[in-house]
């Protein structure tokens, strides 16, 4: 049946950080966005009330990962003062759980979709934190380099950390136990499991992209790309064999679809639109509606992850991070003068608009 | 003249973008007085916010916020191609210094006393976050003058004074004057293009380590005339520098073809060369550098009608076999 409604996103809500804006995380529970930047700051924002509430001001030292659990109950900061911070959420009076890691710039961390486990990068080595024990459970030895991204399977079993020459999985019934090596010549920029736990995803610096299926060592390889692989995204919904991947590559969206028969590869597409570095992109749940930000100053959002239909603006100075709400409601995304903003979709009807 | 590079990157070293951050490599053995320097560039009053990244444990800066540590991390890629070799560690961390670039005007980069100073260099050429937004102002390295002796033989006190832009004898007070002049000909051999400075205490003026300029290939070539004049040079070491000075003119096409097959066959062991060149039919001077197989070379301003048209080459690496350079470059001659 044709659609006769069109997504289309309408401002709601902006403001101002005191420097470029480097995290932007949304909890999966309550209508809030926590958003950071490279001042230090930390705001939480309800785009619902339109409430703002400030975490954590300016102090000079970058704030550069950030993200809440799945339960929505805390969200972890972490960057250049090397102070992993743990707040409960709602904020409460008292000062947030910090785990201090002098000379270390904490640039990523994740939590287990499934339980209160935080992962975290220090160098070339990862830790986990139990929130509800207040310990560390494991210190995984990355060995090869910094780690540079990493993610947990969707089922909360697995931790994928990347970096020089691979992605190493961890199982979480047996972190003692040697990871699984998925290897290849150069650095593992950044990695994206699939929702649907079926595929994992390696963008590289030498300008190739990585897929495994995620019980497989034996990956397709895509290449042509115009610079590093820098960031990914998966689809949440199915397109035919698997969920649609994004990647971005200099000023370049790609799009890949995986061709039908099992064995077979992935058939890409190009979206030309930015002019500039592609800084970010992701689809909106439940919808293969990409956003992708890029230094030019542009968002644009892709309706079927093929064409541009909208483009979104606000960042003069370029767009440095978005993410969407995960109730596919809003979306936001911030910029490298500090610029933040809140877009809420609206369904028009193809006509009656 | 388009000079074609070999590896599979376009590379290109050219920085011709405004409001890039210079980039000061530090290198030197430890306890030769880097993290003095350190020092002395983050307290001098030079009107210059810098930002520092360390890779040795000293007592550097301690009040300011732009100290930050990395591990050396070697990156290789295109199965050890050695101009691809860069350092994973500095391409992570200026990414994330590069957001609060509002901050810093300059960046001073201190490498271990271990380090190949080549992939330092390279990264800023190669990556492409890097090429734009930094541009490398120097290489500056400091030689103990006393413990220097003990270091000889190791490749990397070799390489850290062959990519040398700018040496600093440092501790002179704890040498004889003799044993510093004879030190400072047996690097100059190995070194013809770098300037050196005696210090005591790493004591220097900021305007001969920042804002050097050493990679702008707008910069005159400056090779110091007494070598380009000396007929026959000695090379006691493995690592030395080489200087052709060819009056006539090049027939571009051979010229092409000669640095082609010469990068291809002994980039890994040419650390550095610059040369100014006057090709047949140009009425521009065409000057180039090149670190390992990268290769940067372009027109420059006409030659005036007062100078004497010439070619001046100075290769700086390991094994150069300079009789074989000699006739190699006069065959391109027209």
């Amino acid at each position: 049946m044709p659609s006769v409604t069109k997504t289309s996103l309408d401002l709601c809500q902006r403001g101002h950080l005191n420097d470029y804006v480097t995290a932007i995380a949304w909890s999966s529970k309550q209508p809030t966005l926590a958003i950071a930047s490279a001042a230090g700051e930390i705001r939480l924002v309800n785009p619902e009330t339109q409430q703002e509430n400030c975490l954590q001001e300016a102090n000079g030292e970058s704030i550069d990962c950030l993200a809440f659990s799945s339960d929505g109950q805390y969200l972890a900061a972490g960057g250049q003062s090397g102070q992993l911070l743990i707040w409960p959420i709602p904020p409460s009076s008292h000062s947030p759980t910090i785990l201090s890691h002098p000379r270390t710039w904490l640039d990523s961390l994740a939590w287990n979709p499934t339980h209160n486990e935080l992962a975290f990068s220090l160098g070339r080595y990862a830790q986990v934190w139990d929130i509800e024990a207040g310990d560390v459970i494991t210190t995984l030895q990355f060995e090869n380099s910094s780690i540079l991204d990493m993610g947990w399977h969707p089922q909360g079993n697995h931790l994928a950390v990347s970096g020089h020459q691979g992605v190493k999985i961890w199982h979480r019934d047996d972190w003692d136990a040697d990871p699984e090596v998925r290897e290849m010549a150069a650095a593992s920029m950044a990695i994206a499991l699939s929702p649907d736990g079926q595929y994992l995803a390696s963008g590289n610096l030498d300008r190739t992209l990585l897929v495994w299926p995620f019980d497989s060592a034996d990956p397709w390889q895509m290449r042509g790309f115009p610079g590093k692989v820098r960031q990914l995204a998966w689809s949440d919904v199915t397109v035919g064999q698997a969920p649609l991947l994004a990647t971005a590559s200099g000023n370049n969206v790609v799009i890949w679809r995986k061709q039908s028969d099992a064995s077979d590869g992935w058939d890409a597409e190009v979206l030309n639109l930015h002019e500039q570095r592609v800084n970010a992109i992701a689809f909106q749940p439940r919808s293969t509606l990409l956003a992708s930000a890029a230094e030019d100053g542009w968002i644009g959002l892709w309706h079927k992850a093929q064409r541009a239909n909208q483009i979104l603006e606000g960042a003069s100075q370029g767009f440095s991070i978005l993410g969407w709400s995960p109730n596919g409601k809003w979306l936001a995304a911030g910029g490298q003068q500090g610029e933040w903003l809140v877009w809420q979709q609206s369904h028009r009807g193809r006509g009656f608009g | 003249m388009i000079i074609v590079p070999f590896c599979v990157h376009d590379l290109i070293m050219v920085n011709t973008a405004i409001n890039t951050v210079p980039v000061t490599v530090l290198t030197g053995y430890l306890g030769a007085g880097k993290t003095t320097l350190l020092n002395r560039i983050l307290t001098h009053e030079h009107g210059k916010k810098v930002a520092v990244i360390v890779n040795e444990f000293g007592e550097v800066g301690i009040d300011n916020q732009l100290v930050i540590d990395a591990d050396e991390e070697i990156f290789e890629m295109n199965n050890g191609c050695i101009c691809c070799t860069v350092r994973g560690d500095l391409i992570r961390i200026i990414g994330n210094l590069m957001k609060r670039r509002d901050k810093f005007d300059h960046l001073v980069i201190e490498t271990t006393g271990l380090a190949d100073p080549a992939p330092v260099i390279q990264t800023f050429f190669v990556d492409e976050d890097m090429q734009g937004r930094l541009n490398l102002d120097a290489v500056v390295t400091v030689v103990d003058v006393k413990h220097i002796h003990d270091h000889w033989e190791a490749d990397e006190a070799q390489e850290q004074i062959a990519f040398a832009d700018v040496i600093l004898l440092n501790k002179t007070d704890l040498v004889s004057e003799a044993d510093l002049a004879a030190l400072e000909a047996r690097i100059h051999a190995m070194n013809a293009m770098a300037k050196v400075h005696r210090t005591r205490d790493a004591a220097i003026a900021m305007e001969a380590i920042l804002g050097v300029n050493a990679f702008d290939l707008n910069r005159a070539l400056e090779v110091d005339p007494k070598f380009l004049d000396e007929d026959a040079h000695e090379h006691d070491e493995t690592v030395g520098s080489i200087a052709l000075v060819e009056a006539g003119a090049l027939d571009g096409q051979k010229l092409n073809s000669w640095l082609s097959e010469l990068l291809q066959t002994q980039g890994p062991d040419i650390f550095r060369m610059k040369g100014i060149l006057n090709i047949d039919g140009e009425d521009q001077r065409f000057v180039f550098q090149g670190v390992h197989m990268l290769f940067d070379g372009r027109a420059d301003r006409p030659w005036k009608p007062t100078e004497t048209r010439k070619n001046e080459l100075v290769f700086i690496g390991r094994n150069l076999n300079e009789a074989q350079l000699q006739e190699d470059f006069r065959a391109c001659l027209v």
